[in-house]
């Protein structure tokens, strides 16, 4: 995978990518803030999975659709690390 | 039918979302475009049971596929159905010779099955097998139950199902159950966001442009779709994210202003609008549910293609984001809020799908390959873009409605547009970037045009003088019964010419010629060319003002005429004409030949002046073309100051034909121009297709035979085509050019065997050049309108003494350096094949409601008729907002304009025929001789009386009504079926309601609702009732005094009882009125066994609504036989009969010996219920497909009925037939009073004496009428009274 040599993802990695593109100060988003109500919207967001997929972590759009939260996602991002370990 | 699916326990109620794909599949039932599906092709070794386990376990988490979907009492609704889930079917096709195509074939049928919702079921999941190591997943789904991203997700659960059972590990979440959607729905309907939403759509599109559609036609829904497939190349695809990147936008929103750019080139308007899909899933709990939740939204493309593309796409990147924040909010409600409903006005045009989600499962040891079979319904066009995220491998689908578009233009349309945007990538802008690809331009700019022929450069003076001195004995001219040789026509010219010549007048001076069609006209035209002038043909009966500025502008040397013209000048009378000399040396071939005067669209004359070597290309190319030689004798009737006169006066000439010379106003009587045909055995002549018009209409034109007649000055319908070879044996030759390039150039061959529809004006002529381009002088691929472009050898020199003007219609040619070309102004189109489609005059076009109106078609639709002499067609705006077509007629014998009406309505669409006929004793003109139409009178438009409409939604309503029944304007208190509207416009009606207002009330609602007033309270109420398609079993027609017993009326042979409508409004205000229908309508029902069986229950069922008091029946035609049954039966219960009323029917023994009806006879009885006389259409085979095919085509509201209820009509009337021959009538012991058709019948032994043993009484009622035309008002004047009379 394209993650060779890339830092590994981390929560705070992706607080701080969603803060960019939103542009804010990542200390103010909070895990269940409602990202769509902050401006992100699907096009963004698919953009941004896709550099996080670079990064060796993939995320199904449709399971990052449902809920839109940095803790939703990181969950998810979580679950996507572990089964790569376990591979 | 409608209750054929109830349910017994409530489901849940559809989204917004399905709702429109619910009323579009209930109105075309036997419609299969709804089927989406695709099949993915596995390779490798497959584990047939992991797969089933994985595909099943999907189906069982996918409670949309098991749904079915239905109407009852509380609506319409869904819930699953545990029979319906569709379990992974395994088909074993190894064994099959070919089992690739046999899959593919079985596919196909499942695909082109349509699927009832209430019945289902509405999925399939099948696996066929075609080896040990190839295997298909054919996957088949309602639209109503899923759009193209839930399809993804089953593809991939499924897949990670599979990829657990095989290799083990986590196959992740189990799909989101539907509530997820249903809930999310509920919120949202009830949302303050969602009047936010609207608010915003409003704003957005508050001052967006008409959509002008860029197919052909009118956009029934159609049963298939074509597709055609390009790839994005991986450097195309590179290029996309290089500037995706460079300028920071994301992939998918480059590619929806590309897609949306090249839409609009197609359109040829500084702005559209296309749609674009929105998924509708992010940050919905509903986001993993299979469901159908996408929507599609306008988007503006407005952008300026001269700026940088990113400027456009940024342009597009805002209003998407803006789009995605108010993207649940429903397209089609945004319609309905802009009130853009009904033909031709609709929100958008073709539509864009972007899926950059796009990903094909991986199945551990396959490879997938996805082939899609269905994707639902495509109104139009739509461009589907597939990609993966990262944008590496790219897609084109093109999906279009077979009715607007060709299976070969929608290829062309796939690789086009993935043209157009790889060569704007490429270019950074769209500037530079032809619609057409090159190779398409390399063939209509250059391989169509290569007309490339050697022509001996010389002049006309000189090919004249060759063929007078090769035969001086031969004919020339032949005027008024004498005839002149080619000598003394030599003797004469010369003379002339030397006459000329001796006044100084030679090469590029001007003569004026001011003559009526005789011998010494053409003596003046040769002797005037023999001198090496160019000659100016005048008319001394134009208008004096016209003729004084023309003679000031040309200033011609001299002037050949009786008299003086208004200018002045110095004249030459015939008289004073040399009868012998000696022509000059003659002009040289680049010498001016002639100039003629034609009406600039700004009033002031232009005159063209065309040279030698330009009219002798036009006249070598005629003269080889058709074969034209010494034996033709060609009519010369043309003015000579309208162009098609040159090759009248001259192609004979040089041939050593003969130059058969009308009289002088000959050419307006048809008669007189038969009479010469025939006496002179003309082999060619040419006519304007308005005077061809009017000469086939007259007797003496039929049975003409000629070798060949020519067309030009105005289109040439395939109308007028069709009647010229029933009326006379001729080739017929279409051709086209402007006076600014030498008569003619471009022909088509229209004779006998030509079934171009419409025609085209066909391929360039000899050394001549055509293109079709936009606005920027941009090459346009085939079916895409331009502006039409002459270059090559027939230019003219420009026009005299405008050298402005001159250089503004005569420049530069983009594709043969240092040659011009000509702007025709006229619109036009390349056919695939490189004909020419010409569309009218780009400053003759109006737009209308969303529709490109051509004011010149619907001239010449009024012109073949033959009813009117001239006719004008203009848009007038005399209220703000409510632009009408209407057309200024000039009567003609016969005229009526109901009939001048129908025959334009049978030529043009529905949009284009005008509101108003106006007739005028003349057009008025102003002194350039134009049209003076600030001098048209507006159009006396019946106005409504009573209370105007006051609500929103009375407005509403009756704009509705207004459109339905094509009439300006409709009151508050105005009844639907009072205006005139034939019942079965009803269901027009309601379908235009359902679509405004997005509620259906069904067409029942409208008989008991007929008014403005009422139906807009209906529409208003809040609970509205549950849909009535009007069909049910016993329907109001009329509601009168509730105190009264009503009047039930019994179905005639098709067992709908709407044809009672006009006698329920005439008996309603007292009597209220019930009308009985065949319960058979409905295919759930089995048809009664016998007329006794019917009777009885019919019976019951007027029990059931009646109230104390006698019963009163009447019927007609086969609702007779009924009635008397009834009325037999209700004395046998024990209820009083009141009237009993046969309308011109007769006892069912008379119909016993007559023959059993025949499809033609059932189809006919179809036609005539549509109002259609079957006699008058011979053409139509008599059988199920073709009739009703008829009754969609042309717009007849009865073909619009959903088909089940239109094969519940035929079922009926066939039913019908059968209990009737059945049946033995029982006497009736009261009176019978019997409605005699008194105009019908003759020679038939029919009379109401026949039911005198069927009756105690029998009392006979004479109406004027025949037996068709009971129903109509005249009959009904006589029936009502009577009947309030007795009842």
């Amino acid at each position: 995978m394209a993650a060779e040599g890339m830092p590994p993802m981390t929560r705070e990695q992706m607080r701080a990518d969603l803060a960019r593109l939103l542009r804010m100060a990542p200390e103010e988003l909070e895990d269940d803030d409602d990202l769509i109500d902050l401006g992100l919207d699907s096009m963004r967001a698919m953009a941004l999975l896709t550099r996080w997929s670079e990064q060796g972590v993939e995320l199904d759009l449709a399971a990052v659709a449902e809920k839109v939260t940095l803790g939703a996602w990181w969950a998810l991002a979580e679950r996507a690390l572990a089964v790569r370990g376990d591979g | 039918m409608v209750d054929g699916g109830g349910f017994a326990a409530p489901g849940v109620r559809l989204t917004e979302a399905q709702e429109g794909l619910w009323y579009a599949q209930r109105l075309d039932p036997g419609n299969p475009v709804f089927n989406t599906g695709h099949y993915l092709a596995l390779r490798g070794v497959l584990d047939t049971d992991a797969f089933r386990d994985a595909v099943n376990g999907m189906v069982a988490e996918a409670d949309s596929l098991a749904f079915r979907i239905g109407d009852g009492p509380a609506g319409v609704t869904q819930r699953p159905d545990t029979a319906l889930r569709p379990w992974l079917e395994v088909v074993d096709l190894s064994a099959e010779a070919d089992p690739l195509a046999a899959a593919q074939a079985a596919m196909a049928r499942d695909m082109a099955r349509p699927v009832d919702p209430a019945r289902g079921p509405l999925a399939a999941e099948r696996l066929y097998r075609l080896s040990a190591t190839h295997h298909l997943w054919y996957h088949r789904a309602h639209h109503l139950v899923l759009d193209g991203f839930g399809t993804e997700l089953l593809m991939r659960r499924a897949a990670a199902l599979y990829a657990a059972r095989v290799a083990g590990g986590d196959a992740g979440p189990p799909l989101a159950p539907f509530d997820a959607a249903t809930a999310e729905d509920a919120a949202y309907r009830a949302a303050p966001r969602r009047a936010r939403d609207a608010a915003f759509w409003r704003q957005a599109l508050a001052d967006a442009p008409d959509v002008t559609g860029i197919g052909q036609g009118v956009a029934l829904t159609a049963r298939s779709t074509h597709r055609a497939q390009a790839a994005i190349p991986a450097e195309d695809a590179a290029a996309l994210r290089r500037f995706a990147a460079a300028h920071d936008l994301a992939w998918p929103d480059v590619m929806t202003a590309l897609l949306g750019a090249y839409v609009r080139r197609l359109t040829g308007e500084a702005e559209t609008l296309v749609g674009v899909t929105f998924m509708n899933r992010f940050g919905s709990a509903a986001a993993r549910t299979p469901a159908t939740l996408m929507n599609v939204l306008p988007l503006r493309i407005r952008f300026d293609e001269a700026r940088p593309l990113q400027e456009g796409v940024e342009d597009v990147a805002t209003q998407l984001a803006a789009l995605r924040r108010h993207g649940r909010y429903r397209g089609e409600q945004i319609r309905r809020d802009l009130g853009r409903v009904g033909a031709g006005r609709r929100l958008h045009g073709p539509i864009v799908n972007i899926q950059p989600y796009h990903e094909v499962p991986t199945f551990p040891g396959l490879t997938a390959e996805l082939h899609l079979l269905g994707t639902g319904p495509v109104d139009d066009i739509t461009f589907d873009l597939r990609g993966d995220p990262t944008a590496h491998v790219l897609r084109l689908d093109v999906e279009a409605n077979p009715n607007l578009h060709t299976a070969e233009a929608t290829a062309a349309h796939a690789t086009r547009a993935a043209r157009f945007i790889a060569a704007a990538l490429e270019a950074g802008g769209l500037a530079a970037v032809a619609t057409a690809t090159p190779q398409e331009a390399q063939h209509f700019v250059h391989a169509v045009n290569d007309t490339r022929h050697p022509v001996h450069d010389t002049t006309l003076a000189r090919l004249i003088e060759t063929a007078m001195a090769a035969r001086p004995e031969a004919e020339a001219l032949v005027f008024e019964g004498r005839s002149m040789s080619y000598g003394e026509l030599d003797r004469r010219s010369a003379a002339l010419a030397s006459e000329l010549a001796a006044r100084g007048i030679g090469p590029d001076d001007l003569v004026a010629v001011a003559l009526d069609r005789s011998f010494e006209l053409i003596v003046a035209l040769v002797g005037v060319l023999r001198a090496g002038a160019a000659y100016l043909p005048l008319d001394a009966t134009h208008p004096a003002d016209r003729i004084a500025r023309i003679m000031a502008a040309a200033a011609p040397r001299l002037t050949l005429a009786t008299a003086a013209l208004p200018g002045g000048g110095a004249i030459l009378p015939p008289a004073d004409w040399p009868l012998d000399g000696q022509a000059p040396n003659g002009p040289a071939p680049g010498d001016a030949a002639y100039a003629i005067y034609t009406s600039g669209s700004t009033g002031e004359p232009k005159g063209a002046v065309i040279e030698h070597r330009a009219i002798v290309n036009r006249l070598e190319w005629m003269r080889a073309h058709y074969g034209i030689a010494a034996g033709d004798r060609i009519l010369q009737k043309t003015p000579a100051t309208f162009d098609v006169s040159v090759w009248e006066f001259f192609l004979p000439l040089i041939a050593g034909a003969t130059l058969v010379v009308a009289s002088p106003g000959a050419h307006r009587d048809p008669a007189a121009i038969a009479r010469l045909i025939r006496e002179q055995r003309v082999t060619t002549a040419h006519f304007v297709p308005s005077m061809l018009a009017a000469f086939l209409a007259h007797p003496d034109s039929a049975g003409l035979a000629m070798a060949r007649v020519f067309c030009s000055g105005e289109a040439l319908t395939t109308d007028l085509r069709d009647r010229f070879h029933d009326t006379m044996a001729a080739e017929l030759h279409n051709l086209y050019g402007p006076t600014e390039a030498a008569v003619d150039v471009s022909y088509w061959d229209a004779s006998r065997g030509d079934h171009s529809r419409p025609m085209p004006i066909g391929f360039p002529v000899w050394n001549t050049r055509l293109y079709v381009l936009d606005a920027e002088l941009r090459p346009l691929p085939p079916g895409v309108t331009g502006e039409l472009f002459i270059a090559g050898v027939q230019l003219a020199r420009g026009y005299l003494g405008q050298p402005d003007l001159t250089e503004r219609a005569f420049i530069p040619d983009p594709f043969h350096p240092g040659e011009r070309m000509y702007r025709t102004g006229d619109l036009a189109r390349f056919r695939p094949d490189g004909a020419i489609l010409y569309l009218g005059r780009a400053d003759g076009q109006v737009k209308l409601r969303g529709f490109r109106v051509e004011l010149g078609e619907i001239e010449a639709a009024i012109a073949s008729s033959s009813l009117a002499q001239q006719s004008r067609v203009i848009a007038r705006e005399d209220r703000p907002g409510d632009k009408r077509l209407v057309a200024y007629v000039v009567p003609g014998p016969g005229y009526d304009a109901a009939a001048l009406r129908a025959h334009v309505a049978a030529r043009v669409p529905d949009h284009m025929v005008p509101s108003a006929f106006v007739t005028l004793a003349a057009l008025p003109v102003n002194s350039s001789g134009k049209l003076d139409r600030s001098a048209l009178p507006a159009p006396d438009l019946p106005q409504s009386e009573g209370r105007a409409p006051a609500t929103e939604t009375e407005r509403r309503v009756a704009a509705l009504f207004a459109e339905t029944l094509d009439v300006p304007a409709v009151g508050a208190e105005d009844d639907f079926f009072a205006l005139g509207g034939h019942s079965l416009l009803a269901v027009d009606l309601m379908l235009r309601v359902q679509e405004e207002f997005g509620r259906d009330p069904g067409l029942g609602a409208l008989f008991e609702h007929p008014t403005v007033e009422r139906l807009a309270a209906l529409l208003d109420s809040t609970a509205l009732p549950p849909t009535d398609d009007g069909l049910r079993p016993l329907i109001v027609l009329g509601r009168g005094a509730p105190d009264r017993p009503p009047l039930f009326v019994v179905h005639p042979a098709g067992g709908i009882a709407w044809c009672y409508g006009g006698l329920a409004r005439a008996l309603a205000p007292e009597v209220p009125v019930l009308g009985l229908q065949a319960p058979s309508l409905d295919a759930a029902v089995p048809p009664m066994e016998s007329l006794e069986a019917l009777a009885a229950d019919y019976a019951d069922r007027v029990l059931a609504a009646a109230s104390a008091g006698p019963i009163h029946l009447a019927g007609w035609s086969v609702g007779g036989i009924i009635a008397q049954a009834m009325a037999v039966r209700l004395r046998d219960l024990g209820r009083e009969v009141g009237v009993l009323a046969l309308l011109d029917a007769y006892p069912a023994e008379v119909w016993r010996a007559a023959p059993e009806p025949d499809d033609a006879a059932i189809y006919g009885a179809l036609l005539a219920i549509a109002g259609h006389d079957p006699a008058q259409h011979p053409e139509l085979p008599m059988e199920r497909g073709a009739v009703i095919d008829f009754l969609r085509r042309g717009g007849m509201p009865l073909g619009r009925l959903p088909e089940a209820a239109l094969d519940g009509v035929v079922r009926v009337v066939e039913g019908n037939n059968r209990l009737v021959r059945g049946h033995h009538h029982r006497r009736f012991d009261g009176t019978l009073t019997h409605f005699r058709a008194a105009r019908d019948h003759a020679g038939r032994d029919l009379s109401p004496a026949m039911w005198t043993s069927h009756a105690a009484r029998v009392e006979v009622i004479d109406v004027p009428a025949l037996h068709g035309e009971m129903m109509g008002d005249a009959a009904t004047a006589v029936i009502a009274p009577a009947l309030l009379l007795r009842l």
